[in-house]
């Protein structure tokens, strides 16, 4: 890429170093209506006193001489619309460019007498300020083909970079052309008028076999692209044999008839799939046609009266190149070029119709130079705030969401992520549905770094992070989305900046979440482990103290109830299997040095995840029933069931022991506090009598609030 | 010869309770050395030996530590003592893994839990003497996760206890090296662990497998061994990695 840029800029150089070395007129002319060449100023001091002279003639050395009118002035011959006319023009040219090369020159100024002039070099500086502009953004035209090439080299970019090239071409034709002074190279005088033609035709058969390709590939669309080549072909080739007559009408008219079928190509395309890249091509072939359009009516109002300078032509032909130029530039990274060049691009076409207008204006009505050009000003201005909404819509959105919605929206899912970070992809494509309402959402397994603007603006990456993730921003994976608003809009960088500052709260959101989540453990965790270690040290040494086996059971209970509510405290979640197989330990144990036969069923469809609440419920509940066998029933066995089904726990004790008539107990206060925890789970307990001996207990929970373990 | 035992204890009460539970649990003549904290257990170490057991003098025979002494933790006496020859017990009021399994890992054979009623204790007692360790279902969980491969080192978060719940859940790398030996289980090692874990009892654990129950202890006592000179093994690698050795 740099050695190209390097490249060009030396034959840029070198093309300039021959222009330099031409010798030529150093003067300033006007066109004096109808037709003649009228001296404006000059720093040659031989002209000096011929200021405000008609020049009516130039002679050479060599004898041959010229008879001048305004043509020699006009310099495109692009732009005139008549065949002879054309004709004159280009002889005039040539035949000075020779005399220039031959030697002195003597300029007749009618009645007012002649001079003899020898003409020099204009050297770099001589080459004018609009030359190099011009240059630079045939350069630009060309490095961004070659970048478009760089890319993606395939088939299906080479109508564009055919089109970027031949308008290249044309703009340092045009550079050439409008060097101040008189007085061209002899090769660009003899080189026929219908180059400029040409390559204009050859860039409109491309922008139609492009237009074929892209963005979709259409059906028979290469019969459309051959018919277009062959067309503009014969034409050129008509046009370059000059067997055509009215060339300047045809070329206009082929020109403006690709822009159409374009334009229908592109509403074809829409129809058949939704990328707002043909929405963007059409809306930006439909301005380059209507500017066209503009100025060639603008350029045949000036033809017909003949009181127009010709140079406002030249102006604004040269406006709708640039204009031309910078919408080849930007069309293929319309998503992703800065703001800036998309203004750029309106100011060229502004300009464009600004001159057109002015050149319509004073042509048409007559209007004098100033009215007309204030006039056009502020029409073109009218025309750009206008237009500008309607040409950058695909890429700003049409119904862009407000800013207090969006935030709200973002909000709403910070809250749902902090919540279930395990649900985030699903929650961040939610958002992203509602953010730019794609017609397609793909998930893909691919994780990328980043979001990124695919395929011109018509899809969009988003990275899924791994929310849960804590530092390092993986991705596990990718959303792509296309077609934004139903195809309507392209999706831009700030689109994917956005994404990339939207997965990034979301990530912090999580990382906040989960830091007051542990701060709060760790502080539960100190308060557990002081009351454990204060507390529980004091139990421990009025148990060892304790005068009688009650006391010391009782003492004993407490601190288990004690040790029980500080692990609660300090560990958020038990499964049941895991709870379930310390109970069995421990009731196992006592029941052993109880001499009780334990017989123990766990059953249970889910592995639930038991909270803090129903875990110690739970726990104490069983310990205070256990305890209540142990020291009151006297029995050889305990049979202990624990069965989970679809959320709902019952636990049954029955034992073989001597208590009878349960509706007879005094609910004391160790029963009664298995009443008080059953209650709190939102369950029922009852006690009857079993068979023939013995009492079963019963406890139900209809909906034990625990969560699936699948899905902790 | 008196059969000599330390307990360390901070608890004055406590600390009698403890030694009526060593003297009702040994027919052999005891002779009991009390400390109230690290420092004055390491000065009663240093005086029989240090803390390798050397010189030929006579060792303690016995040792009931607490874990949580006025200066420090009973853990760092323990893995001082990793080469002590002596039955190393923990004394606790702390029945969760979380704390249990660390000491473990730092060579104790067995702990008591201290509310637990004085013939239990006598009874737990005699059984880590001879070789009976407990394992409640927390812990032989630990084990599992600890011995499984990859699962080596720290204790993977458990359910209980006082850590700072789920917030190390980051994945280890899994060593390229294949486990030693002492630090893989036998099948039959693990079978009695899953069952440990389960809340099995070691009679039904036994007959499950259709084992003898002390053949069960074998295995408990076998799974001890590894744990600790597992730990051990790490504990050494970690130590000429930093340079220690």
């Amino acid at each position: 890429m740099l050695l190209l840029a390097a490249v060009l800029a030396v034959v840029l150089l070198g093309l300039s170093y021959l222009l330099a070395q031409q010798p030529y007129l150093d003067a300033r002319w006007r066109q004096e209506p109808p037709a003649a060449v009228q001296l404006l100023s000059s720093p040659l001091p031989a002209l000096r006193e011929f200021q405000g002279a008609r020049l009516q003639r130039i002679a050479g050395a060599a004898g041959q001489s010229i008879d001048v009118d305004a043509g020699l002035l006009h310099r495109s011959a692009r732009w005139s619309v008549d065949d002879r006319q054309r004709q004159r023009q280009l002889e005039q040219r040539l035949q000075l460019a020779k005399m220039l090369q031959q030697g002195p020159v003597s300029l007749h100024f009618g009645d007012r007498g002649s001079t003899e002039l020898h003409p020099k070099p204009r050297g770099l500086l001589g080459l004018g300020f609009f030359y190099w502009v011009l240059n630079a953004a045939a350069m630009a035209l060309v490095l961004t083909a070659a970048a478009v090439l760089r890319t993606e080299p395939k088939g299906r970019n080479l109508p564009y970079v055919l089109i970027a090239l031949s308008q290249a071409a044309n703009l340092v034709l045009i550079a050439v052309e409008t060097l101040p002074g008189l007085g061209l190279p002899v090769w660009l005088g003899s080189m026929r008028a219908g180059w400029h033609g040409v390559l204009d035709l050859c860039s409109a058969a491309a922008l139609v076999h492009l237009a074929t390709l892209q963005p979709l590939r259409l059906p028979r669309g290469r019969w459309i692209a051959t018919t277009a080549w062959t067309g503009c072909a014969l034409l050129s080739l008509a046009v370059l044999q000059g067997v055509l007559p009215g060339a300047w009408w045809w070329t206009q008219a082929a020109m403006l008839a690709c822009g159409a079928v374009t334009i229908a190509l592109m509403t074809w395309s829409y129809s058949l799939e939704p990328n707002p890249f043909a929405l963007l091509m059409r809306r930006l072939a439909a301005a380059a046609a209507v500017t066209l359009l503009l100025l060639s009516v603008a350029v045949l109002a000036a033809d017909a009266d003949p009181a127009v300078a010709q140079g406002d032509a030249a102006l604004s032909s040269v406006a709708w190149y640039l204009f031309l130029a910078t919408l080849i530039l930007v069309l293929p990274v319309f998503s992703r070029v800065k703001p800036v060049m998309r203004e750029l691009m309106l100011l060229a076409g502004t300009s464009t119709v600004v001159t057109s207008l002015n050149l319509l204006f004073s042509g048409l009505f007559g209007l004098s130079g100033t009215v007309a050009l204030a006039l056009s000003v502020f029409v073109a201005l009218g025309a750009y705030a206008g237009t500008r909404r309607w040409l950058l819509q695909p890429v700003r959105g049409r119904h862009a969401l407000g800013l207090d919605r969006m935030f709200g929206q973002l909000y709403r899912v910070l809250r749902e992520v902090e919540a279930r970070p395990r649900d985030s992809a699903e929650l961040l494509t939610g958002l992203l549905r509602e953010l730019f309402e794609p017609m397609q959402v793909h998930t893909l397994e691919r994780p990328a770094s980043r979001s990124r603007v695919l395929g011109e603006g018509s899809a969009l990456l988003v990275p899924l992070p791994r929310i849960d993730a804590a530092h390092a921003p993986t991705s596990d994976g990718s959303i792509v989305l296309r077609f934004a608003e139903q195809g309507q809009r392209m999706f831009s960088r700030d689109d994917a900046q956005l994404c990339d500052r939207v997965v990034e709260q979301l990530r912090r959101a999580v990382a906040y979440d989960k830091a007051v989540e542990r701060g709060r453990n760790e502080e539960r965790a100190r308060i557990a482990q002081d009351l454990h270690d204060d507390i529980g040290a004091r139990l421990l040494t009025l148990m060892y103290q304790a005068q009688t086996p009650e006391m010391e059971d009782y003492l004993r209970n407490t601190l288990k109830d004690l040790k029980t509510l500080t692990r609660g405290l300090a560990a958020s979640e038990h499964h049941l299997s895991h709870a379930a197989a310390e109970w069995k330990a421990d009731i196992g144990q006592r029941l052993a040095a109880a001499q009780i036969e334990l017989r123990w069923n766990l059953i249970y469809d889910r592995d639930v995840v038991l909270g803090v609440v129903q875990w110690s419920a739970l726990t104490r509940v069983l310990r205070e029933l256990v305890s209540n066998v142990v020291q009151h029933s006297c029995a050889t066995q305990l049979e202990l069931s624990i069965a989970l089904d679809a959320g709902r726990l019952r636990l049954t004790l029955a034992d073989d022991g001597i208590g009878r008539a349960p509706q007879r107990w005094s609910l004391g206060l160790g029963l009664g506090g298995v009443r008080k925890r059953v209650k709190l789970l939102g369950g029922d307990v009852q006690w009857r009598e079993n068979g023939s001996a013995g009492i079963v207990c019963t406890v139900v929970v209809a909906e034990l609030a625990g969560r699936d373990a699948a899905r902790p | 010869m008196a059969v000599k035992v330390l307990i360390v204890e901070d608890n004055p009460v406590a600390r009698s309770f403890l030694c009526r539970v060593v003297r009702e649990s040994f027919s052999d003549v005891i002779a009991i050395t009390e400390a109230g904290d690290l420092e004055s257990a390491r000065q009663q170490i240093d005086l029989t030996g240090g803390p390798q057991g050397l010189h030929g003098t006579d060792p303690f025979k016995l040792l009931l530590v607490d874990l949580e002494l006025p200066d420090g933790n009973g853990m760092d006496l323990l893995r001082e003592l990793s080469h002590y020859p002596a039955t190393k017990i923990v004394t606790t009021l702390y029945s969760d893994d979380d704390h249990l399994f660390p000491a473990l890992q730092c060579g104790a054979d067995g702990y008591l839990l201290k509310e637990d009623r004085f013939e239990v204790l006598v009874e737990e007692l005699q059984k880590i003497v001879r070789g009976q360790p407990p394992l409640s279902p927390a812990i032989a969980r630990r084990l599992l996760t600890h011995f499984r491969p990859g699962g080596g080192g720290e204790a993977a978060p458990s359910d209980s206890g006082f850590s700072t719940a789920g917030s190390f859940q980051s994945s280890r790398p899994v060593p390229i090296e294949k486990p030693l030996d002492h630090e893989r289980l036998t099948p039959r090692e693990s079978e009695v662990l899953t069952y440990l874990s389960k809340g099995f009892t070691i009679k039904e654990i036994a007959s499950l497998m259709g084992i003898k129950w002390f053949t069960v202890n074998d295995h408990i006592k076998s799974i001890y061994k590894k744990l600790n000179v597992s730990s051990r093994a790490e504990a050494a690698v970690l130590a000429s990695k930093q340079g220690l050795v």
